[in-house]
């Protein structure tokens, strides 16, 4: 354990930025989500053709291959770019941690789209039938009608695409971001103990699925909160 | 951008060159992982806290942490300890290979477990009733009634397990194995040509996917032959 001392700061910057990640990840991917079913259930063909094979494409494929081809990706065509326009640079990429976070919200909420449309045809069709005959406008209908009902509905579902989403943050150690698991990889090349070190990552990354599972025990209970008299 | 398509028709058969890694690695840890799993599940279910209670902190620990972390444990991590390092088994923890085997089979194990537990928690009670009237033991019942019904529920979420696997294969070439992702990583180390060898390599995964599914679900329909009246 001894190894560790030294090392505490620089694994606590390195959940620092899993957390920063996680959150920005976790807003894209909602938005994504959203996105998605918003296309897949919309009377559009393009817009519904769109969003299936957004979904068929970041849900067949590896996570790493996808988290590369942003980074790689992106770096040649800026690094072209910019050379367009000094040929003096050589190499230009955008930051690990968007490249990340992108990446993997792109991959999560392409798993949130197909939650959160289910959710969406799962609220009761009454429930919009009588926000209609109150006289609610479609945007009231969506803010106070759906969204409640739909989140009841999507909110376990959504606990899985968190989790997969925390233990994501993970590869996006390979291009370079200073995440829990870079810190163990410099931590070892000091100390020579990778077995404590990637030990230590992994408590790390459960702490952070407790939280978030604790968290979705909390928001479900509060989201079926009217609902507990009847049972 | 131009996409260099000699390049793409130069790579593709040197990625494919690794397709029989990826489907060694795919095969012999879901065949191990699945008899893990029907361990793990007899534990779960034995209904003694001494079997149970180990499944299930086995099950929230390979669940709470991310793969990459998981392999990283297993192959950097291990041989810092000396028992490991004597134990009859180095030979096999000495090889990426060997790890990558370890590690996705116990990875999958823990995911597929609770699969097959929802699988026999889905079993119809009365079933089990009628068949204790006509006087079957509990093993008989087990074995004759609830693993029938419960494969066939189990299986559209095993399947999505197996495809999940197929994407964690692609984690491998972090330990240095050249499956198809890691020959690619290679190639794009070389060329630096990351659009059309991602991109290329995301066509290849995507139709490892589909077969998955289409196996999966032609299974499916046979298994299921005897109810499709009533859905």
């Amino acid at each position: 354990m001894e190894a560790i001392t030294g090392w505490w700061d620089d694994f606590f910057w390195g959940s620092v930025a899993v957390a920063r990640i996680f959150v920005t990840a976790l807003i894209l991917t909602v938005l994504f989500g959203l996105i998605g079913a918003g296309a897949k259930l919309s009377k559009s063909r393009v817009a519904k053709s769109i969003a299936g094979g957004y979904t068929v494409v970041f849900r067949g494929t590896p996570e790493i291959l996808v988290l590369l081809l942003f980074y790689f990706g992106s770096a040649v065509t800026l690094t072209a770019i910019a050379q367009a326009f000094d040929p003096e640079i050589k190499f230009v990429d955008i930051p690990p941690f968007w490249a990340g976070s992108l990446a993997i919200a792109l991959i999560v909420g392409a798993y949130a789209t197909e939650t959160f449309r289910g959710a969406f045809l799962g609220v009761d069709p009454g429930q919009i039938e009588a926000s209609r005959a109150l006289g609610l406008s479609n945007l009231q209908t969506f803010i106070y009608v759906r969204i409640p009902a739909m989140w009841r509905l999507a909110l376990p579902p959504f606990g899985n695409h968190m989790l997969s989403l925390i233990k994501d943050t993970a590869l996006i150690s390979i291009i370079g971001l200073q995440e829990t698991l870079f810190v163990a990889e410099q931590a070892i090349g000091t100390t020579g103990k990778p077995f404590t070190m990637y030990i230590l990552v992994g408590a790390i990354y459960l702490g952070f699925s407790t939280i978030i599972t604790l968290s979705v025990m909390v928001l479900e209970k509060y989201a079926n909160r009217h609902l507990e008299v009847g049972r | 951008m131009i996409f260099d398509t000699a390049l793409i028709l130069d790579s593709i058969p040197k990625m494919l060159f690794g397709i029989g890694l990826t489907f060694q690695l795919l095969f012999l840890s879901a065949a191990l992982g699945l008899v893990l799993a029907i361990i793990l599940l007899l534990m779960r279910i034995s209904g003694r806290w001494y079997l149970s209670a180990p499944t299930m902190v086995y099950i929230y620990i390979f669940r709470g942490t991310p793969i990459l972390v998981q392999i990283f444990i297993i192959y950097y991590g291990l041989p810092q300890l000396e028992f490991v390092r004597d134990s009859v088994f180095w030979p096999i923890l000495r090889e990426p290979f060997g790890c990558a085997i370890l590690a996705l089979t116990l990875n999958t194990g823990a995911y597929v477990s609770e699969i097959l537990r929802g699988g026999v928690l889905g079993v119809d009670r009365g079933l089990k009733e009628a068949g204790a009237a006509l006087g079957l033991s509990a093993r008989h019942r087990f074995i004759y009634i609830t693993t029938p019904i419960a494969i066939r529920l189990a299986l559209p979420a095993y399947s999505n397990d197996v495809i999940s696997l197929m994407k964690s294969t692609a984690l491998a070439s972090t330990i240095t194995l050249l499956d198809m992702m890691g020959i690619a990583r290679t190639i794009v180390a070389e060329t630096y040509a990351p659009y059309e060898i991602f991109i290329s390599l995301m066509i290849i995964y995507l139709a490892l996917t589909w077969m998955i599914q289409r196996s999966f679900g032609w299974i499916e329909k046979r298994m299921s032959r005897y109810v499709r009246s009533e859905a």
